[in-house]
């Protein structure tokens, strides 16, 4: 079979050129007399002929030699792409993404890659001399081999089942696949994939109160390597609820020291009644890093009694299975202030009366210092300012309003010399310490 | 209207047969888990080790539980506790038998969770005459004598029924909640997966 002729240069074998119509028909290898070098044909049928041919022959040459594919390298590694059956001496060009290779990076026709970073990641050509006939072509992607995968399996819906979902630590950069297995004593069961999210799926009790436990073992794949992780657990021991839901926070009227606090169940705790929860409620004022925190066995609401008057509290809600598991996660914060009195004004010194009834007490600053509202700013920004003599005859305003104070919350008023100490300050009245036992974080 | 909204005698009576018997399911439990850790530490076991099923020792593991009946749950609750009172009692001999009274710990600690097991049963029993059901006779409801098991064969079945009977102190929790449940088929919950 006569040879193609290269169409890419700078003759086409047209009919009106050719002197010897035999010698281009061989070229050709078509028959005689369609390619009319000798006898004068109709020129514009001829060249739609010459056209349409050669882009047959350019396709051709493009898709019979060229290999297509995929090519997975280590960050780091050294890569040597071969021109396909191109001999090592042959004239080659590659390039990157449509660019020009270096020479420096060929070693005869073959491709060098020393110490391969991600950024190299791309589809390399390699192209014949001068030619330009495709030889070969590949997509180069470097990426790394998993590491160990992070698997969590976590029962939010007990006793319906539970969920495990995963993910990798650091990213490899190129796909992988994940497989999952759940065996349970001999038994292996069948971890249905979630739609949304894709790294998760889950499985359903199918008997509850085993002391046979379960085993997750996730593997993940990719041209590289692979990598794997299990967890082993029982039917108990991964129970965790999701956070508390529809948190709300108000104060109650005429009372300066309270907050009603209400909340429902999350919503994916399939059962509250046969599988009640408890609750953990942790509150805090904004200006104090120490929380408060008090345990509820029941119900779906509480009233905190000894909110700093005036203070605007944050205030979260977790929950555990009455029995089984962990504390949820928080609920999102709320924030609330305790209902006050509408401020009175004050407008000038000499406006100003003192009384000594313990009933009706007014602070009288010193004529020097600055008038401090001492419901409306923070209080230890007046304490600097002001004598000792003047703080002993407020401690009787004190007294008055909190006479449950122990000494500890005085000693958070008058730590004065530096000014609050918060940490100083500890749970009273109606609230408990937080109870250690079950995984407080 | 008053009266149809009042809990009859029974139903009071029952709540707090229910409310007591979680209590009491609930102290054993915690017991029950200090006398695992004691076990397989006297015993030289590792707590991580898989023991397979024990012959004559009630399985807590339920494959339609949600679906039960208040009777089914108490019945099933009193075959199991009356079990452990023998195999309990069976440990205890065994215990004595190895070690005397160089591990008094250990048996305080059987002997103390047999006690909780034995009034649970009875508190059992209680719920079911409340249930005008009566209790079933105990004769031959506890397991069959233990086949002749080398000294690690006898550890490893006692770590097994304690374990158990870990599971059982958190099923009766359920099990009686289900029972204290006010309305008609106090004892099947709806809404969960078909599996249960």
């Amino acid at each position: 079979m006569a040879k193609l002729t290269d169409l890419s240069g700078e003759g086409w074998p047209v009919a009106s050129s050719q002197k010897n119509s035999t010698d281009f028909d061989e070229k050709l290898g078509t028959s005689p007399g369609v390619w009319t070098g000798g006898e004068m044909a109709n020129p514009v049928p001829s060249a739609c002929c010459v056209v349409l041919a050669a882009v047959v022959v350019v396709y051709a040459q493009r898709h019979s030699q060229q290999d297509s594919h995929i090519q997975y390298e280590r960050v780091g590694a050294d890569v040597t792409m071969k021109c396909g059956s191109m001999d090592w001496d042959a004239a080659v060009t590659w390039t990157a993404n449509g660019t020009d290779i270096d020479d420096s990076h060929l070693n005869g026709s073959y491709l060098i890659l020393k110490n391969v970073d991600l950024t190299q990641s791309g589809q390399y050509s390699c192209y014949e001399g001068s030619s330009w006939h495709l030889k070969y072509q590949t997509y180069l992607r470097v990426g790394t081999p998993p590491k160990e995968p992070v698997l969590m399996c976590r029962s939010n819906n007990y006793p319906k089942g539970f969920y495990c979902s995963w993910h990798l630590p650091s990213p490899t950069y190129i796909p992988n696949s994940f497989n999952i297995s759940v065996i349970h004593g001999t038994r292996e069961m069948v971890c249905e994939k979630d739609i949304f999210p894709k790294n998760r799926c889950h499985i359903r009790y199918l008997q509850l109160f085993l002391t046979v436990k379960y085993k997750v073992t996730l593997t993940v794949t990719n041209a590289l390597g692979k990598n794997s992780t299990s967890l082993t657990f029982d039917e108990f021991a991964i129970v965790k609820p999701d956070p508390p839901e529809s948190v709300v926070a108000k104060p109650v009227p005429n009372n300066p020291r309270r907050l009603e606090v209400a909340w429902q169940n999350p919503s994916s705790w399939p059962d509250p009644e046969s599988f009640p929860l408890k609750f953990f409620l942790r509150y805090r004022p904004l200006i104090l890093d120490q929380w408060q925190h008090v345990e509820l066995l029941d119900g779906t609401s509480h009233t905190i009694t000894d909110a700093y008057a005036g203070k605007e509290y944050i205030i979260q809600v977790a929950a555990k299975d009455n029995d089984i598991g962990t504390w949820s996660d928080w609920s999102v914060a709320v924030h609330a202030t305790p209902w006050t009195e509408e401020p009175k004004h004050l407008t000038t010194e000499a406006q100003v009366t003192e009384t000594t009834s313990a009933s009706t007490s007014y602070f009288v600053p010193p004529p020097t210092t600055k008038i401090c509202d001492w419901w409306a700013v923070r209080p230890w920004q007046c304490v600097g300012q002001l004598d000792w003599s003047w703080l002993l005859m407020v401690s009787s305003l004190f007294s008055e309003y909190a006479p449950s104070w122990g000494h500890e919350r005085w000693g958070w008023v008058l730590g004065g010399h530096g000014g609050l100490r918060g940490s100083d300050v500890v749970g009273k009245g109606d609230t408990k310490q937080a109870v250690g036992e079950e995984h407080w974080v | 209207m008053a009266a149809a909204d009042t809990p009859s005698a029974t139903t009071l009576r029952r709540r707090d047969l229910c409310s007591r018997g979680i209590r009491l399911a609930r102290k054993m439990r915690s017991d029950v888990a200090d006398l695992l850790d004691i076990y397989v530490e006297r015993q030289g076991l590792d707590a991580s080790i898989s023991v397979a099923a024990v012959e004559g020792v009630p399985a807590a593991a339920a494959e339609h539980w949600s679906e039960q009946t208040g009777t089914q749950r108490l019945l099933d609750n009193l075959a199991a506790y009356r079990a452990f009172r023998t195999l309990l009692a069976q440990m205890l001999e065994e215990q004595r038998e190895q070690l005397g009274d160089a591990d008094a710990a250990l048996g305080r600690a059987l002997a103390a969770v047999l006690l909780q097991v034995s009034a649970f049963a009875y508190h059992l029993e209680e719920l079911l005459e409340l249930e005008s059901r009566g209790p079933p006779g105990d004769e031959g409801d506890g397991p069959p004598a233990p086949p002749r098991l080398s000294l690690f064969e006898q550890k490893l079945r006692g770590l097994g029924v304690l374990r158990e009977l870990a599971q059982w102190a958190v099923r009766s929790v359920r099990d009686l909640r289900q029972l204290a449940r006010p309305g008609p088929g106090a004892g099947s919950a709806p809404g969960l997966a078909e599996g249960q």
